[in-house]
């Protein structure tokens, strides 16, 4: 089924990979089940759940997000222009062609590929008040606005510094990698892409204290036994087994 | 004493089962210092390449490591939701039953390999596509029985047309959601030319490929309110 399968690519590999949360977690934490038949033989399994979301620059997993979503809020359906392979990452120089500050250009420091949106550093931004409250008239912060990664910005080219489109492509090696379309120039990936909130960049990750040690996760243990799993685990705790199971039939 | 004989097979250290610190009870709940903590920091939960190269002790360890885990995180859950705080890091339950599911992956792929080598068989709880009693293709999981299939107690009496009848429903329903899904698709898409008239018609005939695009484009619900509709 189409429909099935689109529904099913709700969160974009971009939120799952910078927030290196598990798969199953997000959907855990998204999931707004209503109802649910018992898990038992005589109920055909279904549920009743949420399955259109209103995707914002909240991330799916926070508590705004399911603030936004809430049971019985309905949003009008978001359409979106496709875009089958995603080209900006956190960190990339990008120009902006539209708006107050057409033509500048600033760094991606936001992502929803939900939504086709970047957010650049300290440009396009507005003001608003929070923590307002009675006698209080809240603080004024500045936030930037996104902007659609196919009409509002632009990847800039390193080579030239002007805004380009860009695509993946293989090199003579088999490495993937991002090309500029107008000069044909490889665009590096910057070294923010892969920043999570565990990490900065993977060499700079910080142990922790229940993790497994680099040499102990990669040692190389394993013999090929002529052995399944239980045999060679009764073997090694000396459990001798070695009566024949009866004949059975399976339908 | 029949007993005696019995427990004689196996040597005592079969029945000692220890974990490293002897902490009895508090075992499952955390370490005191991470108590009221807003943020746990963990890594990652283990990947598939990196247990295959681990030996069938090392996983047979790890699976009870990973077991105690589980059992102390969800300890700690539910002590956290019986004291109305904070659970940190909830993500650590799906982390720790993701390792948990790769390893009795890379298990069955050795004892599959084990069964197929020895006997040709995966050694796996057989199963198939098998037409039900309603004429569906199911999925089913056979179970064990110590006899054969007595296939002349099976129920004879006739459900021929019973059967037809409900076939030819489910063939019309099936056909209406199938319909129905494509006529879905193809009104969006034809809202998305509406809006985005300079969108790239390779990459959206890429994104919904059960549609035509080019004919979609002729039609009357894509003229938008500017100048490049096409009649």
């Amino acid at each position: 089924m189409p429909r099935l399968t689109r529904l099913l690519r709700n969160v974009s590999d971009m939120t799952k990979q910078s927030s290196n949360l598990p798969e199953a977690y997000i959907k855990r934490a998204m999931d707004q089940v209503e109802w649910k038949t018992p898990n038992a033989i005589q109920y055909r399994q279904t549920e009743i759940k949420r399955r259109k979301f209103r995707f914002t620059t909240n991330r799916p997993w926070t508590q705004q997000f399911r603030q936004q979503n809430q049971p019985g809020t309905h949003r009008k359906k978001v359409f979106l222009e496709p875009v089958p392979e995603w080209t900006f990452f956190k960190g990339d120089r990008v120009e902006i062609l539209v708006g107050e500050d057409k033509g500048k250009q600033g760094l991606v420091n936001y992502i929803v590929q939900e939504r086709n949106w970047v957010m650049v550093d300290g440009l396009n931004c507005h003001y608003r008040y929070i923590g307002k409250k009675k006698g209080f008239p809240g603080m004024m912060v500045k936030s930037e606005a996104p902007l659609l990664v196919t009409t509002q910005v632009g990847l800039i080219d390193p080579s030239d510094g002007k805004p380009t489109q860009a695509e993946w492509r293989y090199t003579e090696e088999g490495e993937k990698v991002r090309v500029s379309l107008r000069t044909g120039r490889i665009i590096p990936l910057p070294k923010l892409a892969e920043e999570t909130p565990d990490y900065k960049t993977k060499s700079t990750y910080k142990v922790q204290e229940k993790d497994t040690s680099a040499d102990q996760l990669t040692s190389i243990t394993f013999e090929p036994q002529l052995k399944t799993f239980a045999m060679e685990i009764a073997e090694k705790m000396g459990i001798k087994e070695d009566r024949i199971p009866r004949k059975s039939f399976w339908y | 004493m029949t007993t005696d004989k019995y427990f004689k097979i196996l040597p005592n250290s079969a029945f000692i089962h220890t974990s490293g610190s002897h902490k009895a009870l508090s075992e499952f709940f955390d370490n005191e210092k991470n108590w009221g903590e807003s943020e746990v920091k963990v890594g990652r939960a283990w990947k598939l390449d990196e247990l295959r190269i681990k030996s069938n002790e090392d996983l047979h360890k790890l699976w009870y490591v990973l077991l105690k885990e589980k059992n102390m995180l969800l300890t700690m859950e539910h002590a956290a939701q019986e004291e109305n705080r904070l659970f940190p890091n909830p993500e650590r339950i799906d982390k720790v039953e993701e390792s948990m599911k790769n390893l009795e992956d890379v298990v069955k792929e050795r004892n599959r390999a084990y069964w197929l080598l020895e006997t040709g068989e995966t050694g796996e709880r057989p199963s198939s596509l098998i037409e039900d009693e309603l004429g569906r293709e199911v999925h089913k999981m056979f179970d064990e029985h110590p006899v054969p299939m007595d296939h002349e107690s099976e129920d004879t009496i006739s459900k021929w047309q019973d059967v037809r009848n409900f076939q030819r429903l489910m063939k019309e329903k099936e056909f209406l959601e199938k319909r129905r899904a494509l006529r879905r698709v193809r009104s969006h898409v034809c809202k998305l030319l509406r809006r985005f008239p300079d969108v790239d018609m390779e990459k959206l005939q890429q994104q919904y490929p059960e549609v035509d695009v080019q004919a979609l484009r002729k039609r009357k619900d894509s003229r938008g309110h500017h100048d490049k509709n096409l009649s």
